[in-house]
């Protein structure tokens, strides 16, 4: 890891060599430079509508619940108008797959713009980092904190950060339950102090994680404990946009007065301020090339721009660029136009195609839910009336809101007889019941031991009865002893 | 075994242990399983929670042998004796990589 602070940076940057050990290797704890900038500005906008997003979903309300609840104790997951079940795992699956082909698409495109702008950790550290400039100070201040003997306000100053720390930690793990157990009933558990042990736990672990990860862990989480950094490289190609340093334009770089000629002395436009080595959250020097630790957060790009301007340099000496645009010296328009490439277009089409099935598939998407069992304790009975009873149990979910009443009708058999406790089985929004339902048939009706019958169940809308109904068909099997 | 050893067992482990679990629960609802002929139980968070632990351990002690048989058979082979604990006279005694046979 290289911490070189160039003629321009401060003479403290060796107090970064506080060694510190760490789970996976020797650490050099990275102080970074707070960074302002375009793309700055970019990461922040995220920061907050994310946060804006995570920490205020949970409120909304819908329909007179939760608009956004991963109902795990219930098992059924509510994402506004939409309620789904176990059964309907394919759509967690779609999500999934749309999940994976989006990061593929922006990996090819423009490289880690998840991890530099959008990813958890990245925003936490980026919050958490804030938190430790406000307490603390820059770099700088942070630095010389870190090495003074333990006094007094070092003391308040960590005890504050941390105390800081710890509460956003704590919200973050109540948050982050309260997507899986209703929020305002857990806020009352937490202000009662009565939380169950198990969400208790989880807002603690998640707090503790979130704690860890963003305060202490940094850096190292992306370098050694994300599996997406370590593959993402196999998704980048010769016109994968990057943050690329200049070599052509910055070398040989030195340090050198402002009045004179760099160009005549020799000197590329690189002035060796190391600006961007105390800007980068990872510690690397983006001017080695493009490596594995680089998150893709552009703040070097940021921090590069601003010195660019203060010695009266064109911006951009570390920019977006693509391996191929520096080989060939392409502008700006050539490295768009690149863009179109079929790697991306396949992408994207797979994307367009997913996504059109999943909304196809939520459209078509059944009401209601019915799954026939057949009674395993009794396979077929004889009635004493000359009939051979079987019996079945059909479990009706009403996957919607709307309340709604089930008619069960069966067929396949002559003279069969359905009998149930009430039918038409009216079932409540968003719950489902197990309907056992009696068959009797002549035993002379089925010569094969035994015969497919059908299961036929209309539901209709409460109140709506003249609606044509929905229906969903069932097969099972009638059995003659 | 080094903390390093023992982050590099856990963590892949975690990872592991979280898609299981989802994966596992979203078929299965623990309600209907039982332990020794008796119900889990109705609380479905307390199941969700062992659940994803049984599962990190199981991972985890897949790593661990994963780990252990990295090692080579030059390491296995090492001398147990620490080089100047060596009897006298055995050749090896400068030699802390040292292996007998």
């Amino acid at each position: 890891m290289d911490t070189r602070v160039g003629a321009a940076g401060d003479a403290a940057g060796s107090a970064a060599d506080a060694v510190e050990q760490s789970l996976y290797e020797i650490r050099r704890k990275i102080y970074p430079r707070a960074v302002t900038g375009n793309f700055a500005a970019i990461r922040w906008a995220l920061v907050f509508l994310t946060q804006a997003v995570f920490y205020g979903l949970a409120w909304l309300q819908w329909n007179g619940r939760q608009a956004v609840l991963f109902d795990i104790a219930a098992r059924k997951f509510y994402i506004f108008g939409l309620v789904l079940w176990p059964q309907d795992i394919v759509y967690l699956t779609v999500l999934l797959i749309l999940s994976a082909y989006s990061l593929f698409l922006f990996t090819a495109v423009a490289g880690r713009l998840w991890c530099g702008y959008a990813c958890p950790q990245t925003v936490y550290t980026e919050i958490f980092l804030w938190i430790e400039r406000k307490v603390e100070g820059d770099r700088l201040a942070r630095m010389k904190l870190d090495r003074t003997a333990t006094n007094a306000r070092k003391l308040r100053l960590k005890a504050t950060k941390h105390g800081l720390w710890i509460a956003l930690s704590l919200w973050t793990g109540f948050t982050f339950v309260g997507y899986f157990t209703p929020i305002r009933e857990l806020f009352g558990h937490v202000v009662a102090l009565s939380v169950g042990p198990w969400e208790a736990f989880w807002m603690l672990f998640y707090g503790f994680a979130t704690y860890g990860n963003a305060g202490w862990m940094r850096e190292q989480v992306c370098k050694y404990m994300c599996p997406y950094a370590r593959f993402q490289g196999v998704m980048f190609d010769p016109d994968t946009l990057v943050i690329t340093y200049d070599r052509e334009r910055g070398e040989p770089r030195g340090g050198r007065s402002k009045s004179a000629d760099h160009k005549a002395a020799g000197l590329g436009d690189c002035v060796d301020c190391g600006i961007c080595v105390q800007v980068c959250p990872t510690g690397i020097d983006i001017r080695n090339g493009l490596q594995y630790e680089c998150i893709g957060c552009a703040a070097c790009i940021d921090g590069c721009n601003q010195v660019m301007d203060k010695v009266g340099y064109p911006r951009g000496l570390i920019r977006y660029s693509t391996e191929h645009a520096v080989k060939h010296h392409e502008d700006r328009a050539s490295i768009l136009r690149r863009v179109l490439r079929p790697r991306v277009l396949l992408y994207t089409g797979i994307l367009w195609i997913v996504l059109i099935a999943a909304a196809a598939m939520l459209w078509q998407r059944a009401p209601f839910k019915v799954d026939v069992i057949r009674d395993r304790v009794a396979m077929a009975a004889d009635t004493g009336d000359g009939t051979v009873q079987n019996v079945y149990r059909l479990q009706i979910m009403n996957t919607d809101e709307a309340p709604r009443s089930f008619t069960i009708v069966a067929s396949g058999l002559p003279d069969l007889e359905l009998s149930t406790r009430d039918n038409p089985v009216e079932l409540g929004g968003a719950t489902s019941r197990m309907v056992p339902v009696r068959i009797k048939a002549r035993p002379d009706a089925a010569t094969h031991g035994s015969v497919e019958i059908e299961f036929r169940i209309e539901g209709r809308m409460q109140g709506a009865a003249d609606l044509t109904p929905v229906v969903i068909v069932e097969k099972s099997r009638f059995i003659v002893p | 075994m080094s903390p390093r050893h023992l982050i590099h067992v856990l963590w892949p482990a975690f990872i592991v242990a979280g898609v299981a679990n989802a994966v596992f629960f979203t078929i299965v609802d623990p309600i209907d399983l039982s332990l020794f002929g008796w119900p889990v139980g109705q609380n479905r968070l307390a199941a969700y929670t062992i659940g994803f632990f049984g599962f990190w351990a199981v991972a985890a002690g897949s790593s661990a042998l994963t780990c252990f048989f990295q090692r080579s058979a030059a390491e296995i082979n090492q001398c147990p004796l620490e080089p100047d604990a060596r009897p006298s006279g055995c050749p090896k005694r400068e030699d802390p990589q040292a292996h007998c046979g």
